[in-house]
């Protein structure tokens, strides 16, 4: 009886030690950290659940350019992590060829909080979301078939995938789901707003004065703590549209001009600005909603004065604004390109 | 006992393992190997009291004096607009499909999600398997993906983004792709992606087919058969090519599209 005992307890082991084996049973300590003051993330990897393996290939993903056509451009050619994620400053980004694309790159932190994607908000889902640029002729202009012949081809990717999911064949779900455990930890929590949230900092006396008047003013569509309501709003650019923005997309007229109110985190580094990179300074900005209003018939009710703001007032603004700046997130050695 | 000390971590292990029962051991190792066993593909419950049942679709254009089978690269002419039509690419979705017992009560194939393509000609099948024995008087079906799987992120199989079947600036299966060329249009030749999950102009919609008078018998170890007849035709009723050649969008014409590309199907035979 007691031997018989021994062999099903090393059975057990046997199995536990197997399971263990495809690095599957046993999630990562670290993962996604929610910040105190921040809602519960839209995206909670359902079937997709995060492991350090899954979160490295996704980096490597991230910054290969074996994902576009001819090798050249990498998911972080156009969101370095050097400008918070967005482009290098150019109001449009070159893709295959050098072909520039139509709306401006946005940094793209706190992805696991968005309950859509794009200027427009085309996309619903994180995992669906790189298919965009991978496929568009102005971006990486790669077929999603091509990128996983080119993958397959590669023994390192076939391995890294082995480990992060177990999987003899590289499919397209599992790449994007690897890029999605990347993305997905892009977090911005840690600017001087941050810690002053927590309780860690004080503002400045011009900073508070700025945030009063941010909340005054800005906050209704650039809502705390993530500066967005994710909402789809014409903020008067244009009296007519030549991007339909969020109208392409619903297909009614209600929506021609609107575009997703972006956050504002990092907004000191992330310029140029809007969904054309028109206005190359944060002063610009202010200058347009305090003066430069254009009316059409889609343009948001609450602008239909603009934003009366001082030229004091929109200084103590930007004031604010800059306490975004998250230095933490650019220097994260875990977001990193990887050196192999 | 508490006091004894092992050297290795097995003999630890063991002597742990020793003070408790048998019984207990045996459940610790089912459900290791039951959390091993999650993580493979569910397997397939066969027993004598399920058989199969095909579902074939046959693809078919009606011009005015004839019924053809719908073939890629082949001409054909609307009987109604009298266009002509050469097809390229003809792929569509059907998804969620249930058969109806005798008793009311309905069967629901699990993981239901199928990509017919008329490069593989002009009959498709699509195999239900482990389908309970029984008689059976209604197939329903879904034309396109429902919307569930449209809002879940990355899929597999049939729903694999590889099929050229996903809009990637708006995201969504395209339910039904019809692509080809044709003189009657101002290009020469047309596109027709038919899409949208949601709303008034959605392009997915659950039908019924009843058998009339007669019952689908499933037996055990058995494959029955349900045919359907789709007439392509039915798409292009009401527009003409010289008006319309490029729809990629969800609009009220995508919508009117869709309704007749499903109106175009109708139930055909059993064989038992």
């Amino acid at each position: 009886m007691r031997f018989h005992t021994f062999l099903i307890a090393l059975a057990s082991l046997t199995m536990l030690v197997s399971c263990r084996k495809t690095g599957k049973t046993e999630p990562v300590k670290w993962g996604l950290k929610v910040p105190a003051h921040f809602p519960e993330p839209v995206y909670k990897f359902e079937n997709n659940q995060q492991f350090q393996a899954r979160f490295e290939l996704g980096r490597d993903l991230f910054y290969d350019p074996i994902l576009s056509l001819d090798n050249t451009i990498s998911c972080a050619s156009c969101h370095s992590q050097t400008h918070a994620f967005a482009d290098h400053n150019g109001a449009f980004s070159s893709g295959v060829g050098g072909t520039l694309g139509t709306r401006n790159s946005p940094s793209i932190s706190n992805l696991a909080w968005y309950p859509s994607f794009m200027w427009d908000g085309g996309v619903n889902h994180i995992e669906v979301f790189s298919i965009a640029p991978i496929t568009n002729p102005l971006e990486m202009k790669e077929t999603i078939a091509n990128v996983l012949v080119k993958l397959n081809a590669q023994e390192t990717y076939r391995k890294k995938f082995r480990k992060a999911y177990n999987a003899t064949t590289i499919t397209d779900q599992k790449l994007f789901q690897a890029l999605s455990q990347y993305m997905a930890m892009i977090v911005s929590a840690n600017s001087k707003y941050d810690k002053f949230r927590e309780g860690k900092t004080s503002l400045s006396a011009g900073e508070q004065e700025g945030l009063a008047l941010f909340q005054a003013k800005c906050a209704s569509c650039h809502t705390e703590p993530l500066f967005t309501d994710f909402t789809f709003r014409n903020n008067g650019l244009d009296a007519t549209f030549t991007d339909l923005g969020r109208g392409h997309i619903t297909q009614n007229p209600n929506d021609n001009g609107k575009f997703k109110v972006p956050s504002l985190r990092n907004v000191e580094l992330t310029y140029p600005y809007m969904h054309d990179g028109r206005f190359f300074t944060l002063s610009q900005v202010m200058d347009h909603y305090s003066s430069g209003i254009q009316d059409s018939p889609t343009r948001d009710a609450s602008l239909a004065d603009g934003i009366p703001m001082t030229a004091s007032e929109k200084q103590k603004i930007i004031l604010f604004l800059k306490t975004l700046t998250d230095y933490a997130l650019m220097a994260d050695p875990l977001l990193a390109e990887p050196v192999h | 006992m508490e006091n004894q000390r092992t050297i290795s971590i097995f003999g630890e292990i063991k002597n742990r393992l020793m003070r408790t029962t048998p019984f207990l051991m045996l459940f610790t190792t089912a459900l290791f190997a039951f959390s091993c066993k999650k993580e493979k593909e569910p397997e397939h419950v066969h027993s004598s009291s399920s058989g199969s049942v095909k579902v074939e679709l046959a693809h078919e254009w009606q011009s005015i004096s004839a019924i053809q089978d719908l073939l890629l690269d082949s001409n054909y002419v609307h009987p109604v607009t009298d266009d002509t039509f050469n097809f390229t690419t003809f792929k569509y979705y059907v998804s969620n499909l249930k058969l109806k017992k005798e008793d009311g009560t309905w069967w629901i194939h699990p993981e239901s999600y199928f990509l017919i393509d008329l490069t593989d000609g002009s009959i498709a099948d699509l195999t239900l398997a482990d389908v309970p024995t029984g008689n059976y008087t209604d197939l329903e079906l879904t034309f396109g993906v429902d919307s569930t799987r449209n809002v879940s992120g990355a899929q597999t199989g049939a729903l694999s983004l590889t099929h050229g079947m996903f809009w990637t600036w708006n995201t969504g299966y395209i339910m039904t792709k019809a692509e080809g060329i044709s003189p009657n249009s101002t290009t020469n030749s047309f596109a027709f992606h038919l899409a949208g999950f949601t709303g008034a102009n959605s392009a997915v919609a659950t039908v019924n087919y009843h058998f009339n008078d007669l019952t689908l018998q499933v037996t055990a170890d058995h494959t029955s058969e349900v045919g359907l007849v789709a007439k392509i035709n039915k798409m292009w009723d009401q527009l003409q090519l010289s008006q319309h050649n490029n729809i990629q969008v969800v609009n009220t014409t995508s919508h009117m599209l869709a309704l007749d590309f499903h109106g175009g199907f109708s139930f055909d035979h059993l064989h038992n």
